[in-house]
């Protein structure tokens, strides 16, 4: 399969790209030399995590992206370096613009006031004071915090400080979204106001990846689905295809088989056609 | 246990052009690093405005500590110094030697200590949003510039407050020059340290140490004739860019001298220095300040 054309509506290229972390912690094998020894006892051994191996892939305009894996298999790396937050260790990224993560971790500034974070925050994603006004109204309607925006942030209940938080994430339009679990905070009340708006922004947006645990979700939602485990990219396909496959390989790890998935993991992988890219000048 | 991977032999090529394309989380050249510096110009200018007013929320007299600090600072100095060590013989107006000297170095410390530590501090705004990091030193500045203002104020009236009584003359305007390059100087040093303890986090500690040393030599509580005998020391007494932005300020406002070029451009070069060396050596690095540290 080579196709000499290039390639239309690009709209993110993950190119060979892996994550290494290097994590403080004691390492029982290997030999105890003097010099592990003093590391050890000055507390500065390392050991190397590899949280994502070699991934190559392409998503295009228009394609809702759903990402699945169990725990730790290195998808919210993954999404951090879509993001920028951190840098491969090896490969590149590149995109149409920067995709833009909406999570619950927005950066809330406890000593002031609910309305300040608002600022804050729409200031730390790139926007002008212009830009910023018109959009203060809806996103305190949306947080639901229309009687306590003024009081300092500490005073607020952790649900209020979430709902204000994915509000101020959300509050831009961004061209490639990323979604990561988003859809599990606050109340049935504001879950029902999230559902909305998201659905909303991924109606503009270009190009959607949703990570989520809720194989219903990324059947409704998503048009492709990425399977990472261990790293490693092991299905890219069918929405139906992946999860049907992955909620058969989830049940048999979790009755605590290891040779039936590992036999399912590598059958994946000889089967997954495998990308690469090819940088026209 | 090591498992095989197994291989697949397909493979899809995919051409892409590189245009409309741009690379996630590479660094920026310099001048557009600069140039998207000043786009975030609102975003530093409300987050230093939005700490000033917050900064001592958690004390009764708040913001009033800005000023009793320096004041204290130099109560006790007065004591130790003027009182118990009387270093005040031979220097004129000691008290407003003494109060110039307190308030003007915290400017330095302040900005320093606190913008070391800009990064480190604001790992969760770091890790939500993606903006330049020189944000983050650069906004820490503006905020100590803020601040620095009240201050210099309570000290022009305590000078004026405090007799012997000076008077104002034309010179006094050199405060604003004085101020405008001690607060390059501050940034150029907090981004060179940012960069360094951000490498180096055990760096922090340091810190506070070196600003003590600092404040020792800088003449805060003696004057530089004490070495006059010490050739050695005498000069390079006066190459100490803090000292000169002391040596200014007493010139203008105290004395009434016009302060020396030589202070001047031993100022202006450390901070010409300062700033190139260490905004080039935060540019660096900029990629990096993502890299989670495990």
């Amino acid at each position: 399969m080579t196709g000499e054309n290039l390639e239309k509506d690009v709209a993110v290229v993950v190119d060979h790209v892996s994550m290494t972390y290097k994590v403080r912690a004691k390492d029982d094998e290997g030999k105890r030399t003097l010099r592990r020894r003093v590391r050890d006892f000055i507390g500065t051994t390392t050991v190397d995590v590899h949280a994502l191996k070699e991934l190559t892939f392409v998503a295009h305009r228009g394609e809702s992206v759903g990402v699945i894996g169990t725990n730790g298999s290195g998808k919210s790396t993954l999404m951090k370096i879509l993001t920028g937050q951190i840098n491969p260790t090896s490969g590149n990224v590149h995109a149409t613009s920067t995709p833009v993560m909406l999570g619950v971790n927005a950066a809330l500034q406890p000593q002031i006031s609910g309305d300040d974070n608002i600022t804050l925050g729409c200031l730390a994603m790139g926007m002008t004071r212009r830009q910023l006004e018109p959009k203060r109204e809806s996103i305190i309607a949306l947080a639901g915090l229309q009687d306590s925006i003024h009081l300092p942030l500490k005073s607020y209940s952790s649900g209020m400080s979430a709902r204000l938080q994915f509000a101020i994430a959300t509050s831009i339009d961004p061209d490639i979204l990323i979604i990561d679990e988003a859809l599990n905070t606050g109340d049935a009340q504001f879950r029902e106001k999230t559902r909305q708006h998201l659905d909303s922004l991924r109606g503009q947006a270009g190009c959607v990846f949703l990570v989520s645990h809720s194989l219903g979700t990324i059947r409704e939602m998503c048009s492709r689905v990425l399977w990472i485990e261990r790293g490693v990219l092991i299905m890219d396909g069918d929405p139906e295809e992946v999860t049907e496959q992955y909620d058969s390989y989830a049940g048999q790890m979790g009755r605590g088989r290891v040779k039936a998935p590992r036999k399912q993991r590598n059958a994946l992988m000889e089967q997954l056609v495998k990308t690469e890219v090819v940088w026209s000048p | 246990m090591t498992e095989q991977v197994p291989a697949s032999n397909r493979t899809q090529r995919i051409h892409v052009s590189p245009h409309d394309l741009v690379s996630i989380g590479a660094r920026p050249g310099f001048f557009e690093y600069i140039r998207q510096i000043w786009q975030f110009r609102s975003f530093i200018h409300f987050d230093s405005r939005s700490r000033i007013a917050t900064g001592n929320s958690d004390d009764a007299l708040g913001r009033i500590w800005l000023v009793l600090n320096p004041i204290l600072n130099g109560a006790t100095y007065f004591f130790v110094f003027g009182i118990l060590l009387d270093t005040a013989k031979n220097i004129p107006n000691f008290l407003g030697y003494l109060i110039i000297g307190t308030f003007m170095f915290r400017f330095t410390t302040g900005a320093i200590t606190q913008g070391a530590r800009a990064l480190n501090n604001n790992q969760s705004m770091m890790r939500a949003f993606n903006f330049p990091r020189a944000t983050l030193p650069l906004a820490v500045n503006v905020r100590e510039l803020m601040s620095q203002v009240i201050v210099i104020t309570t000290m022009l009236v305590l000078i004026l407050a405090i007799p012997p009584l000076e008077e104002i003359s034309w010179l006094w305007l050199l405060i604003f020059p004085v101020v405008i390059v001690q607060f390059l100087f501050n940034l150029g040093l907090s981004l060179l340290l940012c960069r360094i303890v951000t490498r180096f986090p055990d760096v922090v500690n340091l810190i506070s140490f070196g600003t003590r040393i600092w404040l020792y030599l800088s003449c805060v509580f003696f004057s530089l004739d004490r070495f006059e005998n010490n050739p050695g020391i005498y000069q390079a007494m006066q190459l100490n860019p803090l000292f000169c932005v002391l040596d200014i300020t007493r010139d203008a406002l105290l004395y009434g001298n016009v302060p020396s070029f030589e202070r001047w451009a031993v100022l202006g070069t450390w901070t010409l220095v300062l700033l190139i060396v260490g905004s080039i050596a935060f540019w660096k690095a900029e990629e990096s300040y993502n890299q989670e540290r495990a």
